[in-house]
């Protein structure tokens, strides 16, 4: 088995300090964050430039240079709802160390990007929801066989679509977290990858107690089939045990000091 | 309809390590194939051969062998006949007088007996020690820094070992550094961590996994060398991705098998036939298994062996 | 191996026609997989995927069985997956051509001895045609009355069937072609014996399995013998691989590969490494011209190990092992019957030269320390055994040497069995030879 997915979240435009340096062009505080996160252990960075319907396209192409330039071609994921600034930041894109991801697409609104990373020979993430929450997951399943039929029918490779079941907020509702688990273990069965932002569980909850059940929550996931997620790279709890697990799976071999790997 | 073959080439792959330098340098690993399936993606460095004496000659070895090194009798002449050996790219050195409980030869004596070799020798010179950590590493110390500038392979840095002859092999006198291990990857992966944090580069150190004779528990050497091969190259885990180097005669030449005389077993035929036979298995297995260079001890296995390899490039 | 359903929907017409009574191919896949509908409800199926859904349901490697002896039908590509099947078999080629080929079917036998509870020995004989068939028959008849299991290396049908009227069917007919093959399978169908494919190159071999599995014939062994080592190697990987890899079932046959042919190898002992190599991957046969003590025992031993269950560690047999000429006069030691540390000690014990009973206990298969923690070697285990083994009546001898490992038995042994010296050991095998010597 393949090593854990962290797919690095923390350049996104939500931040202040993102959004000032994304405004203005200017490197520094992007290149810091992606270089802190990748030191961590993130196996991607995910480039979150918010809608950008005015220059999303230059915005993008602008990120993606510079990021995969100064930290080594280090794979991306392109976030935004600007499917012409996906567009244009695959095709300044390095494929040396990973294909790019379209985050993302969904069985609603979103679904053409699907034909977009098929044509752009990317990886998709499909949100498993069309307007919101899904109610179960019978609607969940219905979502992904429609998205992974999709996907097939335009001759891509089933891994290459990453589905997210959407993780759900504990404080508001506690009594879904085990049908988001149920669904990550039924993808998982059929073979296909998952993902998600993970850090929606704990939302709303004391900063300290928020690592801790981001953690647990990613064992219980990845012991369901999880293959990778959306995380705050920087949180070394949670780092320590994505790296646990992935012993624990066997996807990587023991050695003591394999925490510092 | 042809036959469809989808060649196995990986993403990762295996580090480069070069020996000794000059045209009779050799360079060990750089493949992104499983070992020998040169059909998958060219191996531009294929495995190759060294061959052993000790700084006590041959004396030790069967007298099969001795009968080669006839008319050598100081260590240099001993040197440059088993250089001269077909099918040979390297030459292993083994303190094996230094041991303690033997003849315990003096640090000093070892050094002089490497410089010998090593001004008798143009190819490359891989050493290892006598068994005793404490000697071992004090002498590698002395002989690291007596061939300074001859980028030579110290084997080994054991677990209880490692600091030290990283830091004196490695750092100080820029030589590669071999991780030994016995059979346990968890370790062989630990090792390659704990000496990169003494500072060696990841590109300065070789593998010893350990090995058995064919026959004699051989089946966890295989596992063993799969799941490296595997972590290696389908993983990327480049804390695995060291070049790896097997001594297969010494316990090749040290089974049964090898060992009576054909006096005790007249059905088994010459012994010189069983040993060469045993060392010849043993490597070829190695190899299939993943090691980039074998160390062997009569010249008959040397040719052989390096034959084999030629064949599948 | 079943299919999972997005396999099964790679199959589907795609037209999602609901005629099925599912909305979409997908979801009809999906349901096909979990046994909850059967494919037959999809009337658009191709004849080709369904032939291949048929073809899923079967194992990934054929089982070929040429009388007593059981090749291919393997699962995985590395032990450590799960554990190897059907060994490595080893046969001696004999050519009518050959002055000498009597002598080489009579010498075929001399190896012969067991290791570890398996008989070490020269499975078949492979006896190859040119162009003298009286010599070829009489070379058959003698293979058969020496009974030994045959290879008949064979390209002509005519030829061939008389073979097989001397030899009956559980031989190898080694010989189809791409020229030959409708004739050829047509005798080996007769026969009822399993027909070797030949070839030039990887695709002729595998486009003339095809040919022949299109006759209806998967009775089959792919010879990858091919103008060279390399090209031979590499078709002995490819064919396992797209076989358990790939679900290439054409390619799922055992493999024979003859290394006797001095392109190939100089001398016998590059015949060695040869044989190593298709021991450890993937030659289901290997053919060679001859077969030595020398070059048995590290290739017997090689192949042992290598094929030994992952999950089950080797085990020596109970008793007692009489090394370096012991008589009831010499000292006892004791050890496990852990293969590994048998062959450990009883090596280090024959270097040695010391005399020495070897006693080994019903240990579980552990080795010394793990069999300690699990209860399978202990005081009153070894006095059990040394009472059930009726050791006080066999060997005079009362001084006992136990693994250092163990020291802490000493106490509770020399209660158990007070007529006997209990000795402590070394803690490590390469201890020995000093510590008997200094006995």
């Amino acid at each position: 088995m393949a090593k854990f997915i962290t797919i690095g979240e923390r350049i996104h435009c939500i931040s202040p300090v993102i959004k000032e340096a994304m405004a203005t062009r200017n490197p520094e505080p992007i290149l810091k964050r992606a270089k802190e996160q990748i030191a961590a252990g993130a196996t991607y960075i995910d480039v979150n430039i918010g809608p950008a319907e005015s220059d999303g396209e230059d915005l993008m192409k602008w990120a993606v240079q510079l990021i995969q330039s100064e930290c080594n071609n280090i794979p991306l994921a392109l976030d935004t709802a600007n499917q012409k600034a996906i567009e244009a930041g695959i095709s300044v894109y390095n494929r040396t160390n990973g294909k790019p991801i379209v985050n993302s697409a969904d069985a609603g609104d979103r679904i053409s990007n699907i034909n977009l990373a098929a044509d752009n020979d990317a990886i998709v993430i499909a949100l498993l929801s069309k307007d919101g929450i899904p109610k179960d997951n019978d609607e969940r399943m219905l979502y992904c066989q429609e998205m992974l039929e999709m996907w097939m029918m335009l001759g891509q490779d089933p891994t290459d679509i990453w589905f997210d079941p959407l993780f759900l907020v504990i404080k508001g509702m506690q009594d879904k977290q085990l049908d988001v688990l149920a669904a990550i273990k039924d993808i998982s069965d059929m073979g296909l990858n998952t993902t998600g932002g993970l850090s929606n569980v704990s939302n709303g909850m004391p900063k300290h107690i928020r690592p801790i059940v981001d953690s647990n929550m990613l064992a219980m996931a990845m012991m369901c089939g999880f293959t990778s997620a959306i995380v705050n790279p920087c949180d070394t709890r949670l780092m320590e045990t994505v790296k646990s697990c992935d012993i624990i799976k066997n996807n990587f071999l023991y050695a003591d000091s394999f925490l510092e790997m | 309809m042809p036959f469809k073959s989808s060649p196995q080439k990986f993403n990762a792959a295996i580090n480069t390590v070069e020996i000794g330098s000059g045209d009779k340098k050799i360079v060990l690993g750089g493949e992104c194939v499983y070992p020998l399936y040169a059909f998958d993606a060219p191996i531009e460095n294929k495995p190759v051969v060294g061959i052993e004496i000790t700084d006590l000659g041959v004396e030790t070895f069967a007298d099969c062998i001795k009968e080669y090194y006839a008319g050598a009798t100081t260590l240099g002449e001993i040197a440059a006949k088993a250089a001269a050996a077909e099918g040979a790219s390297f030459v292993t050195l083994t303190f094996e007088g230094a041991d303690p409980i033997g003849e315990n030869k003096s640090v000093e004596e070892c050094v002089a007996a490497a410089k010998e070799v090593a001004d008798a020798i143009d190819l490359p010179l891989v050493i290892c020690g006598c068994g005793n950590n404490e000697k071992d590493v004090e002498l590698f110390n002395a002989v690291s820094g007596a061939l300074e500038g001859k980028n030579i392979l110290v084997m080994s840095a054991k677990e209880d070992t490692y600091k030290t002859v990283a830091a004196s092999a490695g750092l100080a006198y820029g030589h590669k550094v071999g991780a030994e291990s016995a059979v346990d990857i968890n370790l062989a992966k630990q090792l390659n961590v704990l000496i990169g944090q003494v500072g060696v580069n990841a590109a300065n150190i070789v593998m010893n996994v350990g090995t058995a004779a064919a026959g004699y528990g051989f089946e966890y050497v295989v596992s063993a060398m799969d799941r490296i091969e595997a972590a290696a190259l389908s993983q990327n885990d480049n804390m695995l991705q060291m070049p790896i180097i097997t001594p297969v005669g010494s316990q090749a030449w040290g089974v049964k098998e090898s060992l009576v005389s054909e006096a005790d077993m007249p059905a088994w035929g010459p012994q010189e036939d069983r040993g060469v036979n045993m060392e010849v298995c043993t490597a070829a297995a190695c190899l299939a298994s993943g090691s980039n260079a074998v160390i062997l001890r009569h010249p008959k296995s040397v040719a052989t062996v390096a034959a084999f390899i030629d064949a599948l490039m | 191996m079943a299919l999972t359903g997005i396999e099964i929907f790679k199959l589907t017409p795609k037209k999602n026609c609901k005629e099925c009574g599912v909305p979409t191919c997908m979801a009809f896949a999906m349901k096909v997989a979990q046994g909850a509908v059967t494919v037959d409800k999809c009337p658009y199926f191709s004849d080709e995927a369904l032939a291949k859904l048929s073809e899923a349901t079967q194992p990934p490697m054929k089982t070929i069985t040429v009388g007593e002896y059981k090749l291919g039908g393997e699962t995985v590509l590395y032990r450590h997956e799960k554990t190897f099947v059907s060994k490595t078999l080893y046969a001696v080629k004999v050519c009518e051509k050959d002055p000498n080929c009597e002598e080489a079917l009579a010498n075929m036998g001399n190896v012969d001895y067991e290791r570890i509870g398996e008989r070490m020995y020269v499975e078949f004989a492979y006896v190859n045609y040119v162009d003298n068939k009286e010599k070829f028959l009489e070379l058959v008849t003698k293979a058969k009355e020496a009974g030994k299991t045959i290879i008949l290396g064979c390209k002509c049908p005519e030829v061939a069937k008389e073979a097989l009227a001397i030899t009956g069917k559980d031989v190898i007919l080694n010989g189809a072609t791409a020229e030959n093959y409708a004739a050829m399978n047509e005798v080996a169908t007769a026969a009822g014996c399993v027909l070797g494919v030949r070839g030039e190159n990887i695709d002729e071999l595998y486009d003339t399995v095809a040919a022949l599995e299109a006759a209806g014939n998967k009775n089959l062994v792919i010879d990858v013998t091919l103008p060279t080592i390399k090209e031979a190697f590499a078709a002995a990987v490819q064919l396992r691989r797209a076989a358990l890899k790939e679900e290439n079932r054409t390619a799922g046959y055992p493999t024979i590969v003859d290394i006797s042919n001095p392109k190939y190898a100089a001398d016998a002992t590059m015949q060695e490494a040869l044989a190593t190599l298709f021991t450890m991957k993937y030659g289901s046969i290997v053919v060679m011209s001859g077969m030595s003590y020398a070059q048995a025992l590290p290739l017997y031993g090689l192949r042992q190990n290598v094929y030994t269950d992952p999950q089950k560690p080797m085990r020596v047999e109970p008793g007692i092992y009489e090394l370096n000429g012991a008589t009831p006069d010499s000292v006892c030691a004791l050890t496990v019957d852990f293969a590994l540390s048998y062959f450990t000690i009883s090596g280090e014990i024959e270097r040695s030269g010391v005399p020495c009973n070897l006693l080994i206990p019903d240990a579980g298969g552990y080795s010394v320390l793990t069999a300690w923690a699990a209860g399978k070697l202990g005081a009153g285990s070894i006095a059990k055994f040394i009472e059930e083994a009726d050791i006080e009546n066999k060997i005079n001898n009362r001084t006992l040497i136990i693994p250092g490992k163990v020291a802490v038995l000493k106490g509770e042994m020399q209660e158990k069995l007070p007529n006997w010296n209990i000795v402590v050991g070394p803690n490590e095998a390469v201890q020995v030879v000093k510590f008997l010597r200094d006995l």
